[in-house]
């Protein structure tokens, strides 16, 4: 089978082509190649990944680099070379110090370097401890110490190898491993590995040259190449279509919110008109029009959030207010004997966050078409402690039907149509409910694709005491649907919390299924 | 929505038969009651008619359920009515006038019969629990008491008593203590004192020789307040606001008894005031009035064309003796129901009577034409604008703390809509503006890859006293971008776009906003009018949300900007 080819980089290619089956190396290669310095390495370590080629041999080499000081010496001489200089010159002239002063060296450094040449004979103190000379040749170890120090500068480094007896003596005494500019030398051991070619490295050199490869390929085009025509000239590098691509941020929707999206388009498609209305409301429409008594066990300090400044709503428009507040009272004209209490005015107007949907209903009932279809995807508060299945503000799914036929069976007929439509159910089951609002009530279970069984929703015909004071006089449906379970199963989450994350990156990766 | 308790076997002895599994949930459905679970031999039930708190007991519920599968409906004999009370004897309740403008009514009954066992205790206390709570607004409009009434005389005196003078030992205690110190130091008294903690008389039951029954909605006395297993002869009292939820309450539990198998005996409250039931009122007492609903309307409302015997067939399962008149159904509610307010209510009584998977579901054919909002068609253009500059929609809670919306942002925060009962503080303000949510995301996503560039477009409100509700909600487009270059030059060019493509044609004019470095913030001005703002966040607000990354951003009243357009 052909080796993929692609996968080679246009250094891989050049290597494999030029390179001899065995002996692999960068020495060989030079000349050969117009590679820069660290790219045979590069090309070496990638085509071994691949086993294209192998380690055939591996050769340790002890190098000594000049450093710093090292060129100092070799520019302007060894402290040992400027004493025998300098006391050449003033033969007993001198005591230590003074030459030390003379040639701003550090008395060890002195002391030392005479210390050697004083051992090696040539070099000594006289009874008034002046310097004196007794040759008028360096010692052969100073002849070795600048034969490496001019070697090292010109070459930036000696090798072990090339050196004589008396130099490898001299450089051991001027060269350190490690801790860099202290001395003339730094010792560096070297690797030098041979390579040579695997069998499927030759068969990939054999298959480079059959089709004609070369490495010189060209990688992009550029407008130049355009401009000036040679492109036409030129093979392009073929590239690996499997190379991993890099990430792309792009600008996208949240998976939420097209979601929701989905929801309305679907509603829309039913027929339904879309309402809306501010997040503050008056307890007025979000429960007194809704008919729930304001001694109603919902509706406690507890259950709702109360605005703090303005407490009250300036009024409540008319004659909606007197009409619900008596059908409380007494059942005004809508046939009922009301609540049986008197009705707080003041009490209706306070300013609330809105805790259902249905304040909406409420509220289109008066100018609402016949027949007519509405729906809205409402911001509702709770007081709630918030966890997995607990947020303080969420999003309802709501709406009413109108019309002269509305009946019991219709209401039953649009629950199967969203469970349909909206959920996808499978199987739905119908069960007695119960809210304040409608009489007669139904929920909705649905057996989903995924989900199983669930409460989809509810439903119900709004009570006479509901919708006659609000001057419609036709039955209403009110309905509503719990869609965030299918919104959690739809983005693969668990968590209602993390419908409304503000986590950046944990949108940016979210999908919808 | 309350949730009871049940022993499995009671509940059968009630409904009197056993009925398990689907069949078992089927028939819950009936009572609105869904199956919770089971511990034991015990069954959790969930009851979600606030209106028929006659379901909230073992009895109760097994009572509807009996009669709905065609079983016996007991006749209770010991309720006195308008004109015909009960024979009473001296079993009396003495009312003080004080209690008028505090605590008005009190009713009372007594029973005999077997000693209590501890299942029909538990029952018993669990009844009071939820009607009380639930359905007696957490014992401010209804609170109950049971005692030992072989231990105290007749009349009982339900009186208006100085706090500080009276004295007993409440349930649980062994030294007397004053009303106000119960109050104070009962548990109960934390738990229910503020509603009689405002009164300069507390309402307190005593016998007739001012022994202790009470102090009324709080706690009971210790020795004849503290009923225990083996009890044969009891005392219950209710107290209240609303006499008529107080009354059923009584007749509930009363039916409770005789069903458990107690003989009931009345007892009568003697007011020095009028009520809406007289000066003198028997309990147990039917006060329920007959409602009438047309055969036309029931059928019209359920698609149906029943007769008027098939729809008293179908609404006497569910309790209520219904009787034909011409074309009218006539409904005398059973003494523990009070939920007919109209007759939709029979309405659906009959419905669920007859069974409600038994009604086909029909599509109505009333055309009606679908429709997006304005808001919405106009969001979703700008929207599409947002992803087509690169940005990522995000979408956030409305709710948070002062710190997130106002501290952090450097701003004084007058116009913010702050909630008087907040659950916790960091859900205590409407957001006033989506930059500070756009913020928080960058302060939580230092590790997602740069650049971040993020919008929202959704409601914001703020204070606005020409308002009716004296704030005001705006579909607002708030977007941010954080990178090491953006700046104004670049939040600029993006609003010059979105701005281009929904052709608004506006002028900048700069402005000082401490959310933003002074010199690189402007607002957005279309035909003279302020629609927005754009600019540099301060460093400053950077820093207090702890992000290190420079970060340009613009907000735009997309509500406004539609009004404008449209003139």
């Amino acid at each position: 089978m052909d080796y993929d080819i692609k996968t080679l980089h246009p250094l891989e290619i050049k290597l494999l082509l030029n390179a001899e089956e065995e002996n692999i190396s960068a020495e060989n290669l030079v000349g050969k190649l117009a590679f820069k310095p660290g790219q045979y390495n590069q090309a070496f370590s990638w085509l071994s990944a691949k086993k294209l080629i192998e380690e055939k041999e591996k050769t340790q080499r002890l190098i000594y680099e000049i450093t710093d000081i090292g060129r100092d010496y070799q520019k302007n001489n060894t402290p040992a070379e400027k004493i025998f200089n300098l006391v050449k010159d003033k033969d007993g002239a001198l005591t230590l110090s003074e030459v030390s002063e003379t040639l701003s060296l550090e008395n060890k450094d002195t002391g030392a370097a005479f210390g050697q040449m004083s051992k090696e004979g040539i070099m000594a103190l006289n009874e008034e401890k002046k310097v004196v000379t007794k040759s008028k040749e360096v010692s052969p170890l100073m002849k070795a110490v600048r034969t490496l120090l001019d070697k090292g500068a010109a070459a930036g480094e000696v090798e072990e190898s090339t050196l004589t007896a008396d130099e490898k003596q001299a450089i051991s005494g001027i060269s350190k491993k490690r801790g860099g500019g202290s001395a003339p030398f730094r010792i560096v051991e070297r690797e030098d590995v041979v390579y040579r070619m695997t069998p499927e490295g030759k068969q990939v050199k054999k298959q480079l040259k059959e089709q004609g490869v070369s490495g010189n390929e060209i990688g992009s085009l550029t407008p130049e190449m355009l401009a000036d025509g040679s492109w036409k000239n030129a093979t392009f590098r073929s590239y690996n279509v499997n190379t991993p691509p890099s990430r792309v941020l792009l600008g996208r929707l949240s998976p939420y919110s097209e979601f929701l999206d989905g929801v309305k388009d679907k509603l829309v498609s039913l027929g339904f008109e879309e309402f809306d209305g501010p997040l503050v409301e008056t307890e007025f429409w979000n429960s007194d029009a809704l008919f729930m008594p304001q001694f109603h066990s919902a509706r406690d300090i507890h259950d709702v959030y109360y605005v703090e400044d303005p407490r009250k709503a300036k009024d409540i428009q008319q004659p909606y207010l007197d009409q619900v507040a008596e059908s409380h009272k007494n059942g005004w004209k809508t046939g009922s004997r009301g609540w049986g209490y008197s009705f707080d005015k003041e009490f209706t107007k306070r300013l609330i966050l809105r805790s259902q949907g249905t304040v909406l209903s409420a509220k289109t009932l008066p100018n609402a078409k016949i027949p007519g279809k509405y729906f809205g995807i409402a911001r509702c508060f709770r007081y709630d402690k918030v966890d997995a299945t607990h947020l303080s503000d969420f999003y309802q799914t709501e709406g009413i039907v109108l019309g002269e036929d509305v009946n019991f069976k219709t209401l039953l007929g649009l629950l199967k149509m969203f469970a349909e439509e909206v959920a996808g159910a499978t199987e739905v089951m119908y069960v007695p409910g119960y809210f304040p609002f409608t009489e007669p009530s139904v929920e909705i279970h649905i057996k989903h694709p995924v989900l199983g069984w669930f409460e989809l929703g509810g439903s119900g015909i709004f009570r006479p005491e509901v919708t006659e004071p609000l001057g419609v006089h036709v039955p209403v449906i009110a309905w509503g649907l719990g869609i965030d379970r299918m919104a959690l199963m739809s983005l693969g989450l668990n968590d209602l919390r993390d419908l409304f994350t503000s986590n950046i990156e944990n949108v940016r990766l979210r999908r919808s299924k | 929505m309350p949730k009871i308790e049940v022993y499995e076997d009671a509940l059968y002895k009630y409904i009197g038969k056993k009925i398990v599994g689907d069949e078992f949930v089927k028939l819950l459905s009936v009572a609105k009651a869904e199956f919770d679970g089971r511990e034991g031999d015990v069954l959790k039930i969930e009851l979600n008619d606030t209106n028929r708190p006659d379901l909230w007991s073992t009895a109760g519920l097994g009572r509807q359920l009996r009669i709905y599968l065609g079983g016996e409906k007991k006749e209770y004999q010991f309720f006195s009515a308008k004109g015909s009370a009960k024979e009473c004897g001296n079993r009396v309740i003495e009312v003080d006038p004080e209690l008028k403008n505090s605590r008005p009514y009190i009713t009372g009954f007594a029973v005999k019969g077997k000693g209590v066992d501890e299942a029909l205790l538990k029952d018993i206390i669990q009844t009071q629990e939820k009607l009380c709570w639930n359905y007696g607004q957490k014992r401010k409009s209804i609170a109950m008491g049971i005692y030992r009434s072989d231990l105290f005389k007749y009349p009982v005196k339900y009186t208006a008593a100085n706090p500080d003078k009276e004295s007993f030992v409440p349930l649980g205690f062994d030294k007397k203590l004053t009303l106000r110190e119960v109050i104070k130091q009962h548990p109960k008294g934390h738990e229910f004192g503020a509603i009689i903690s405002g009164l300069d008389k507390y309402p307190y039951i005593t016998d007739s020789d001012g022994k202790a029954l009470s102090l009324t909605p709080v706690i009971n006395s210790n020795d004849i307040g503290a009923v225990v297993e083996g009890d044969k002869e009891l005392f219950v009292e209710m107290t209240g606001t609303d006499i008529y939820s107080l009354m059923l309450a009584t007749s509930i539990v009363a039916c409770d008894f005789y069903d458990a198998g107690y003989e009931i005996l009345p007892v009568k409250t003697i007011y020095p005031y009028d009520t809406p039931l007289g000066r003198e009122i028997t309990a147990p007492f039917y006060f329920q009035q007959p409602v009438k609903a047309d055969i036309s309307y029931v059928n019209k409302l359920l698609g149906e064309n029943f007769k008027v015997n098939e729809a008293i067939s179908y609404g006497t399962k569910m309790g209520c003796k219904i009787e034909g008149d011409g074309n009218n159904l006539v409904l005398y509610p059973a003494e523990y129901r009070n939920d007919f307010l109209h007759p939709v209510d029979i309405v659906e009584d009959i419905m669920i009577g007859k069974g409600l998977t038994t009604f086909e579901p029909i599509m109505t054919d009333d055309f009606t034409m679908g429709k997006l909002s304005d808001a919405t068609i106009f969001g979703r253009k700008v929207k599409n604008i947002m992803i087509g500059l690169g940005f990522q929609e995000m979408v956030y809670n409305y709710l948070g703390s002062s710190k997130d919306f106002i501290e952090k942002m450097n701003i004084k925060g007058d116009d913010v809509v702050k909630i008087l009962n907040p659950m916790s503080e960091n859900f205590e303000f409407l957001r006033p503006s989506v930059i500070p949510s756009l913020l928080n995301s960058e302060s939580v996503s230092g590790n997602a890859v740069y650049p971040h560039k993020i919008f929202e477009a959704g409601k914001i409100a703020v204070k606005d006293s020409k308002e009716n509700y004296g704030t005001i909600t705006i579909n607002s487009l708030g977007f941010l971008s954080a990178d090491k270059d953006a700046g104004f030059t670049l939040v600029n060019s993006q609003l010059s776009a979105i701005m281009f493509y929904i052709s608004a044609a506006y002028t900048l004019a700069e402005v000082e906003d401490p959310r933003f470095i002074k010199g690189r913030c402007a607002q957005i001005i279309l035909k003279g009018k302020s629609v927005g703002i754009v600019g540099e966040i301060n460093p400053l607000v950077l820093e207090s949300w702890g992000i290190g990354v420079p970060c340009a951003a613009c907000e735009i009243n997309l509500d406004l900007i539609l009004d404008l357009k449209g003139e």
